[in-house]
């Protein structure tokens, strides 16, 4: 089954090959757009509400000097996503004081933890309040994760208010973060419970976490948690894994409170701040060229991934070594593909190389010339074997690790040429 | 918790039912109506491509047909909707108290599944099912990986008075699983109930390490678990564990959360593979049987039907 991007990639394409705007076309586009989001789990009456805004945008609107009518429509799908998510949030590096809430299971604690890190990685002192007394070894979870990052974690057996009270007096920081446990909008007591918390803490932010994976439930729990306390924030958790997140949007659309952060891995240190634009465009196929170069330079201490060079088509093992060495930033594989514009297949083959060989790879290409770099096919079995010795690996490593490169450099030749005008494109969203 | 379905499901009925009693029904007649029928499948979760595929055999099973003047209308749109759906849960017979009676002891039965979606509660609440019904149990504790995950275990085991197999932090789950079922055959146990960690189905190490697990212990069941509140990602998962695993069964989670619950359709419909139970609550005993008539019922607007 094609996830969202290979289907809103269907769209996108569809629309370059349309060969004029007509009601008709555009009824055709929405119609693909619609079925996108629902398999994205964005919620039926937003959906319906946004493609009969696209329609109407669509037929009405005349495109800008210099953007044909089918740029034009691309354009409006995009903004008009772009609308429903946001800005995104700013969490602020100041003092302040953050309580968490959210349904069962969707990743409340470990998110606390990120959390914390964060702020540590900033230079802030964080503290964190374990104020779920109800699921069995909540506390010692967060104590487990806090004392893998060395941050001051607070709790007690019973009562989550005195909890909350005692952690505030004890507890020494300048961020203090407040677990909670799962909770839904039809128990009743739990709600009246994480109202008195907020009553009592007066948080400055109050962040409703989301699984990526949440289905059409999530605008009326949104809704509910927003009702109770008013929440100022959504952090998406998940994100590493196949889910597109479509609930989330709808939740933000039910509660104006925008995504702050998204989970993207297991380890304390997978949190990443939510772009809005690159996550929209991700969802279009568009290639969200502008975070992979910001996030690639992030990532890089000298040199960056050359996408124009790539663009047109050449794809070094120079350039394959910067990609791994982006990818603890960027995420999976998948995704980091996703990010590159639309038109390109890798095979599948290729995202099932793991984290592991992808280390293995950097290290083989470590004990390459910058000439081997530049110019794979002028490695021979005798420039394999010195390879190969160097970097302590054995030849068939070094032969795979040519081979996978072979592979992505045919992958990329596949998004070169082509009628699409990728880059007058990228002008127009100014990436 | 099928409220707009039900709504909906009605409604999909009076409007055939106007178009019956004019004509026979042709793909123009049945177009609209099956749209929104689609779409109120989807609005409780169905998967849009196991919504299709429902909706696709309504419409196969409706085209050209043609009613006397005496036919109850009803009772032919209830049971095409019916027999979709049923089909959709594609159930094959499973019945677990009647596989745990037969089996050979000690039966090792492994949970997987991603984060988050209960499994450590399910199996809790299995395990107080099968107490009831008179048979030992152990836990092997094999999410050697979470933090606080042994100690949630282990609270559980001992509110339910339950041995529980464990080792080190980050120690191989297979060995604990292993060991959870030696132990078992030399104290004459009935039942291993072996929790694993959470895990997302995108992330090959772990999904390998899944697949030694089942080499080296060889479980009689492998229950996915998952949570009624998720969308269509349901079924990406659900394909991939069966994929790895060769689940037995699925247990649908968090019934209670107000959820519509058609990822239970999506489940059954992409793993083939029966749903056992549900999830309802935060108590041990609420565990409750799947019954595909149930959900069918619900959805085609019995009020009553309960869990």
């Amino acid at each position: 089954m094609p996830d969202l991007s290979t289907s809103l990639r269907a769209v996108v394409k569809k629309v370059a090959r349309a060969g004029r705007i007509d009601a008709r076309t555009v009824g055709e586009i929405v119609k693909d757009v619609q079925r996108a989001l629902l398999q994205a789990d964005v919620n039926v009456e937003l959906v319906m509400r946004l493609s009969s805004k696209i329609r109407e945008r669509a037929l009405k609107e005349k495109p800008p000097a210099g953007a044909s009518p089918r740029e034009h429509v691309i354009k409006i799908i995009y903004e008009t996503l772009v609308e429903i998510i946001g800005k995104g949030a700013n969490v602020p590096l100041k003092e302040q004081k953050i309580l968490m809430v959210g349904l069962h299971g969707c990743g409340k604690t470990t998110t606390v933890a990120k959390l914390a890190r964060f702020f540590q990685r900033k230079g802030m002192k964080p503290a964190v309040i374990c104020a779920d007394t109800y699921r069995p070894g909540a506390y010692d979870q967060l104590k487990q994760l806090c004392e893998q990052i060395g941050v001051p974690c607070y709790g007690e057996e019973k009562a989550p208010l005195k909890i909350v009270k005692n952690g505030l007096k004890t507890l020494k920081g300048d961020v203090i973060i407040v677990d909670t446990a799962g909770r839904h909008a039809l128990e009743k007591d739990l709600i009246k419970e994480m109202k008195s918390i907020d009553t009592l803490l007066k948080p400055d932010q109050k962040i409703l976490v989301l699984d990526a994976a949440i289905g059409q439930v999530a605008g009326i729990q949104a809704r509910a948690f927003n009702d109770a306390i008013g929440v100022t924030g959504v952090i998406l958790t998940k994100m590493d894994g196949t889910a597109k997140g479509g609930g989330a949007l709808s939740a933000v659309a039910e509660t104006g409170a925008p995504i702050a952060f998204m989970g993207t891995g297991e380890t304390l240190e997978d949190l990443e701040r939510f772009d809005p634009d690159g996550f929209i465009s991700r969802l279009l196929g568009m290639g969200d060229i502008k975070s992979l170069i910001e996030r690639a330079e992030e990532g890089l201490v000298e040199g960056e991934l050359d996408v124009e060079a790539v663009l047109k088509g050449r794809f070094t093992l120079e350039d394959m070594y910067k990609q791994l060495e982006a990818i603890g930033k960027l995420g999976p594989l998948k995704q980091v593909m996703q990010m590159v514009p639309l038109g390109m297949e890798v095979p599948e083959d290729a995202y099932e190389v793991t984290k592991d060989k992808l280390k293995k790879y950097k290290v083989i290409m470590d004990s390459m010339t910058d000439e081997e770099l530049k110019t794979p096919r002028i490695i021979g079995s005798s420039r394999i074997k010195r390879i190969a010795l160097g970097s302590g690996v054995s030849t068939e490593d070094v032969r795979e690790l040519l081979k996978y490169h072979k592979m992505m450099q045919t992958a990329m030749k596949g998004f070169r040429g082509g009628k699409f005008p990728m880059r007058k494109l990228m002008k127009m969203f100014k990436i | 918790m099928f409220d707009v379905l039900r709504r909906k499901v009605s409604a999909f009925k009076s409007e055939t039912k106007t178009l019956i009693l004019e004509r026979e029904l042709d793909e123009k007649s049945l177009e609209k109506p099956l749209q929104t029928f689609e779409l109120s499948l989807i609005e409780s979760d169905v998967a849009v491509p196991v919504a299709e595929s429902i909706i696709s055999s309504v419409k196969a099973e409706l085209l050209g047909t043609k009613m006397g003047r005496r036919a109850n209308i009803d009772e032919v749109l209830e049971s095409a909707l019916r027999k979709a759906m049923i089909k959709a849960l594609s159930v094959d017979e499973f019945d677990f108290d009647e596989y745990i009676k037969k089996a050979k002891k000690p039966v090792n039965i492994i949970f997987v599944g991603v984060n988050g979606t209960g499994k450590t509660t399910t199996i809790a609440k299995v395990a107080q099912r099968l107490k009831k019904q008179g048979y030992s149990v152990v836990i092997a504790s094999a999410d050697t990986y979470r933090a606080g995950a042994t100690e949630q275990i282990d609270v559980h085991a001992e509110r339910l008075n339950l041995k529980v197999i464990k080792h080190q932090p980050g120690a191989d789950p297979a060995a604990v699983v292993y060991d959870g079922v030696q132990y078992a055959g030399a104290r004459h146990k009935d039942v291993v109930l072996a929790d694993t960690a959470g895990r997302m189905h995108t992330n090959v190490n772990l999904m390998e390490e899944l697949k030694k697990i089942s080499r080296v212990t060889n479980p009689d069941l492998v229950i996915f678990v998952d949570e009624a509140i998720a969308g269509n990602d349901a079924v990406e998962r659900a394909k991939k564990f069966n994929e790895t695993m060769s689940i037995s069964g699925s247990i649908l989670t968090k019934v209670d959360v107000d959820a519509k619950g058609g990822a239970t359709i999506s489940i059954a419909h992409t793993t083939g593979k029966p749903i056992l139970f549900l999830g309802t609550g935060q108590e041990y005993d609420d565990l409750t049987k799947f019954q595909p008539d149930w959900l069918v019922d619900r959805l085609l607007g019995d009020e009553h039907a309960r869990p």
